[in-house]
């Protein structure tokens, strides 16, 4: 291609491998960070509704962030099984803890297996359910992904723990321990976080919610299969922290792309002056550096592209977190780095637009 | 003479500082069409002020400058740009050719900006001007892989190629050795006599100025003289 775009990308391969990197930085952020937001909310949404209990109860305004807290006190789950229409009850605990590749967290249930296993189905496929302090028991998934089976030694708490068996189907999270354990390891007595409801008549969930609400008020009592919607709303600080993520793209992305058109444009004085001799109007010469930027920035998003595909795959291989990518932001990050890459030229742009005839050809 | 250029009392002045710098002083001159005029005189004399005047490239301070028969001196800078893009082509002394394109690739660019991105180029008019400067096979080199005189020969052709009414050139031969200057004198020469171009050309060198038909002498901002 004999244009003067391409040709000015060709002659400077340091800026322009800069100017790519830049950008497809911008595009990996966006691209990475929202798969796995929507790949996590996913997939934790999806094993969450796959409990069986139609009716989670817990403490007002802490159902939403999971947290080790565990402020539900468990007496609860007697006063629930006595409420019409309620099948069977099981409480739950939680301990957040960093994952065990050292990214993202993961959280680790304290169950009461027996009543667990009668509300969602969860039965032992290797070993058994832990009967110790010292044991926990994990999903195929986190088995196979981190290459664990009975016997193996597994960080929870910060000790090490003995996995005393697998169990199956995936339900809520990856690692289970007694709930006893849990509490202890918690200082943390008769406590959990949420309970899980199975009504006797899934037809009726909603009477029962509203029973549980007028018997045992001042609670927070969800239906799981309102889980996941608007998940954006639901998890405090994700939508921030998209929007921080989207933010910080587009002004690295911008930057990289201002910096190195300003760059640019200064060694290009003299060609600037050339293009003005030739009759070129200001908005030629915008239009060439803004094409060039923007080719540079197409490079960059497809670039970014494919190593968010690598990085992802890679992510998933090494640890149990799962990605998600949507089109819509496919899309959007590809958007954001050609727009981000046309701000950025923009004011070089109008620069050397603006630039005197007869200065820029006699600069040296 | 019908003439395609011509300047009223044409005043240039510059501020530098404090200081008034009178750079023209009330120039008048007339250009025929299809006249070849040098102008000539020492260095700061104003010559090259003129020529970028009457290539819109500055604006006077006064007076006028009538480009086949549109005067530049009351035109914003995008109308001199317009104006510059359809009836005036530049050859400099540097050649100013784009290094990262190759010959072709600078005509290429000149029709672009001249068609405004439209391909208005006859064809014909290409294969003729090529031929003159003696360019055909030329065309795929890149300007550091041309001599000096080839560079200049492609300048001239991106200037001419667009059938501009008016070629201005600022000391063509200036950097060109002697047997490179006089090919493109000639090729000037031949521009001029084969399509009826007109040029006004500043040089320094007595021997460039005697190919063109006239000579126009300037000094202190003024023409004081011509033969």
């Amino acid at each position: 291609m004999d244009n003067l775009v391409a040709s000015n990308i060709r002659q400077r391969p340091t800026r322009t491998l800069l100017s790519v990197a830049g950008v497809a930085l911008g595009v990996v952020l966006i691209v990475l960070n929202t798969g796995l937001v929507e790949g996590m909310l996913n997939d934790r949404i999806k094993r969450e509704r796959g409990v069986g209990a139609e009716i989670r109860f817990g403490r007002s305004g802490a159902m939403l962030s999971p947290s080790s807290s565990n402020p539900v006190d468990v007496r609860y789950a007697d006063r629930l099984m006595k409420i019409e229409g309620v099948g069977q009850v099981s409480p739950v605990g939680y301990y957040i803890q960093s994952g065990n590749s050292g990214l993202g967290m993961e959280i680790v249930e304290g169950v009461e297996f027996e009543s667990y296993s009668a509300i969602t189905g969860a039965k032992v496929v290797e070993g058994n359910a832990p009967k110790t302090d010292q044991e926990v028991m994990i999903d195929e998934f986190k088995a196979l992904h981190n290459k664990l089976k009975v016997g193996s030694d597994i960080q929870v708490f910060g000790e090490t723990k003995k996995v005393s068996g697998i169990y199956s189907p995936q339900v809520g999270s990856r690692i289970k321990m007694p709930l006893s354990a849990l509490q202890n390891a918690l200082s943390a007595e008769g406590k959990c976080f949420e309970i899980l409801v199975k009504v006797k008549d899934p037809e009726k969930q909603d009477d029962v919610r509203q029973r549980i609400l007028d018997e045992l008020p001042g609670n927070e009592i969800l239906l799981t299969r309102d889980l996941g919607v608007g998940v954006g709303r639901e998890i405090p600080g994700i939508k921030g922290f998209v929007r921080a993520v989207l933010v910080l793209s587009v002004i690295v992305s911008a930057l990289v792309i201002l910096l190195a058109m300003y760059t640019t444009i200064t060694e290009r004085t003299r060609e600037i002056g050339i293009l003005k001799s030739l009759g070129a109007s200001k908005g030629f010469i915008i239009g060439v550096i803004e094409k060039e930027a923007l080719t540079i920035s197409l490079i960059g998003v497809l670039v970014g592209l494919i190593i968010s595909m690598i990085a992802a795959w890679a992510l998933e291989r090494a640890t149990t977190l799962q990605l998600e990518f949507t089109w819509s932001w496919i899309l959007r990050a590809g958007l954001i780095g050609l727009g981000a890459g046309a701000l950025g030229a923009l004011y070089p742009a109008i620069r050397a637009a603006n630039k005197d005839a007869v200065q820029a050809l006699s600069y040296e | 003479m019908d003439a395609i250029l011509k300047t009223e009392n044409l005043v240039m002045t510059y501020r530098v500082g404090r200081v008034d710098v009178n750079a023209l002083r009330g120039v008048n001159l007339s250009v025929g069409r299809g006249e070849f005029v040098s102008i000539m005189g020492p260095s700061g004399c104003g010559k090259s002020t003129m020529l970028h005047i009457l290539g819109g490239l500055l604006k006077p301070t006064s007076g006028k400058v009538i480009v086949d028969n549109e005067d530049m001196a009351g035109m914003t800078d995008a109308e001199r740009t317009d104006t510059r893009r359809r009836k005036i082509g530049f050859v400099f002394q540097r050649f100013n050719l784009f290094p990262t394109l190759t010959a072709e690739g600078n005509l290429r660019l000149a029709e672009q900006i001249h068609g405004n991105g439209k391909k208005v180029v006859d064809e014909e008019v290409r294969r003729e001007v090529l031929r003159l400067l003696r360019l055909e096979n030329k065309m795929r080199h890149k300007p550091l892989e041309l001599s000096g005189g080839e560079q200049q020969r492609v300048a001239i052709a991106r200037a001419i190629i667009t059938r501009p009414a008016i070629i201005l050139a600022d000391e063509p031969t200036g950097n060109l050795d002697s047997e490179n200057s006089e090919i493109v004198l000639e090729m000037l020469q031949k521009l001029n006599r084969e399509l009826n171009q007109t040029i006004v050309m500043i040089t320094h060198n007595p021997e460039a100025a005697a190919v063109a038909a006239r000579t126009v002498h300037m000094r202190d901002g003024m023409i004081v003289g011509e033969k």
